[in-house]
């Protein structure tokens, strides 16, 4: 009977760890739905200075590196 | 952004204009570019739109995965660097020469 509560007791925990991991592992970041070989979305956002800014502007004029980053004040 | 203002002049001489984009306001974005030595765009995308037009909105953050995407004169993706490999500069210096982009 002693030997059955120990292995209750070791299943139960061994549960409680399983669904604590689960809990701790961070949902998949995105997956870019604009792919090599797609025309890139076109977009017009204002720059840092106030002046609008359209991706369709460097059309035939220039490549463009595009770096999305996830926060000003960091790193990267 | 910095380590890309540092490889700034390799990228202009591939003829290659570097655009940041955050979910930041212009605001911050001003502050940012002057308190580190940015001199290239950092655009705004208040709302998220664009992010999400690119599949980057990341919900565990609220804000974008950190991605750059190197596109030619025609518009076409040529690379797409994820994470770790769109921090440094150097890989998407090194996409210019792989796909001879030059002035």
């Amino acid at each position: 009977m002693q030997m059955f509560r120990h292995a209750m007791l070791a299943a139960a925990l061994g549960a409680a760890c399983v669904a604590g991991m689960a809990q701790d592992k961070k949902p998949a970041p995105p997956e870019p739905t604009v792919k090599v070989g797609d025309v890139a979305s076109d977009f017009k956002l204002t720059d840092q200075n106030g002046k609008d800014v359209n991706l369709a502007d460097f059309r035939g004029k220039k490549n463009v590196a595009l770096a999305f980053y996830v926060f000003a004040f960091t790193g990267g | 952004m910095k380590s890309f203002q540092e490889q700034l002049a390799k990228l202009e001489a591939a003829d290659t204009q570097v655009l940041g984009v955050s979910m930041d306001s212009p605001f911050s974005n001003k502050a940012w570019a002057e308190s580190i030595g940015v001199t290239f765009p950092l655009l705004s995308d208040w709302g998220g739109d664009t992010t999400r037009k690119y599949g980057l909105y990341n919900p565990s953050y609220k804000a974008p995965r950190r991605a750059t995407f190197l596109i030619g004169k025609d518009g076409k993706v040529l690379e797409v660097h994820l994470d770790k490999t769109a921090v440094d500069p150097h890989n998407v210096v090194q996409a210019c020469e792989r796909h001879k982009l030059s002035k």
